[in-house]
């Protein structure tokens, strides 16, 4: 169990370094965050909530895994 | 995500000129069309009387365009200034008219002898229209515009998610059933993770908009000051011990919390000066905001995110539901 977190827990490491790698990348009028559009701003705001989401997911399976833990303990 | 924007001016150069000059515009469109049409319009407006045609009008490529003016010596009797801005209009039948307003600038140079061309009576007319599904192409938000679908609904969420908790805490200070401040406590832990997704996007998007991921916007304060308000009722809960105790306890700041919500979100942004759309006194969501194409997909958007998070928030109350049944059973055979 505590395996599969830490897995899950790497994922979420690296899934945010991806947001925040183009965001410190700074002011050039066309940088990579600028560039077509702005789109990679939607992008990027979209891959938060999809990260936000995951950590809550996470958070509610550590919580399962928890009581299961529990009642496997009793039996 | 497959809906385009509609055609927009992204910069034009030079953008300022004295009166009685010749002025040589190069022009960047986005999502235009300019190469596959021979009839391309340009007008630089000054007032809703006077306005300018250009001429030699010619594509360089489907983003990029040339046109002269020739700026007439004085401006016109009613204004003063010394400086003043003009809307470039561009009109052709691919992409329909569109606007990019202030894009010129016009300055009184050296006085010169009256008589050269005078400013044309209006004659913006028999425009094309453009009948496309496109969202609003916005200088500085670009493809940006479409964070209303996620940033904002993140906050009507919340907002939900709050007010529902608010309910159930009322729910449980009225009959003291333990599952009601359960509901509470689950409806305040997801609209806390809608508050910060919200807070977060809405950083990143200002980075790319306004310059700073956190510029002390009221808005912005007033919501991390909420936000820390709603923290704090975590930190209460974890500090009492007595569970009875502490769903009342609870349940009860949960309502002044909510009582301190509505002023930080909906009055003091309104009383003030704001980055964010709707503030310094008007409503959100006024008619510049959101067109008819945006609210097709936003409406549902928000409903959307509402029903997800509540359903998130379910989903959490059940399992507490759970872990409590659980406890219960294993100290009845312990």
């Amino acid at each position: 169990m505590g395996n599969i977190s830490f897995k899950n827990w790497v994922l979420v490491a690296i899934l945010s370094t991806g947001i925040l790698i183009p965001g410190t990348l700074d002011a050039a009028t066309q940088d990579f965050m600028r560039s077509t559009g702005k789109m990679y701003v939607v992008v990027s705001v979209i891959a938060v909530i999809f990260v936000g989401l995951a950590v809550y997911l996470i958070y509610l399976n550590r919580k399962i895994n928890k009581l299961e833990n529990r009642l496997d303990d009793e039996s | 995500m497959i809906v385009p924007l509609k055609p927009g001016i992204v910069s034009v150069e030079p953008d300022r000129v004295l009166l009685g000059d010749t002025l040589s515009i190069r022009l960047t469109g986005y999502n235009t069309n300019f190469d596959g049409t021979d009839s391309l319009r340009l007008w630089l407006k000054l007032t809703d009387r006077y306005s300018i045609s250009g001429m030699d009008v010619s594509a360089m490529d489907n983003r990029r365009l040339r046109g002269t003016f020739v700026i007439p010596d004085t401006f016109p009797p009613e204004i003063n200034s010394e400086v003043h801005p003009l809307s470039l209009i561009i009109d052709n039948p691919l992409d329909g008219p569109f606007v990019l307003p202030n894009a010129v600038f016009i300055k009184r140079g050296e006085k010169r002898a009256p008589g050269g061309p005078a400013w044309d009576k209006n004659d913006i007319q028999n425009l094309h229209t453009g009948w496309e599904f496109a969202f609003p192409f916005r200088n500085i938000l670009a493809e940006t515009i479409r964070n209303t679908y996620f940033h904002v609904p993140m906050w009507f969420a919340m907002i939900a998610l709050f007010f529902l908790s608010v309910y159930r805490g009322l729910n449980y200070l009225r009959s003291g059933h333990t599952d009601y401040a359960r509901r509470m406590v689950s409806l305040n832990r997801v609209g806390m993770l809608f508050g910060l997704m919200g807070l977060v996007t809405g950083a990143i998007w200002a980075k790319y908009t306004w310059g700073a991921f956190w510029s002390g916007d009221v808005k912005q304060n007033m919501t991390a000051v909420a936000l820390l308000i709603y923290a704090a009722f975590f930190v209460l809960r974890s500090a009492l011990d007595d569970p009875q105790q502490r769903d009342r306890v609870s349940s009860a700041y949960n309502i002044f919390a909510f009582a301190a919500l509505i002023p930080l979100l909906f009055v003091f942004p309104r009383m003030q000066d704001s980055l964010h759309p709707g503030s310094g006194g008007n409503p959100a969501m006024g008619g510049e905001d959101l067109d008819n194409t945006m609210r097709l997909v936003f409406y549902p958007a928000v409903l959307g995110w509402i029903l997800f998070g509540y359903w998130i928030a379910r989903t959490d109350w059940k399992l507490s539901r759970l872990k409590e049944k659980i406890h219960e059973k294993i100290e009845h055979h312990g």
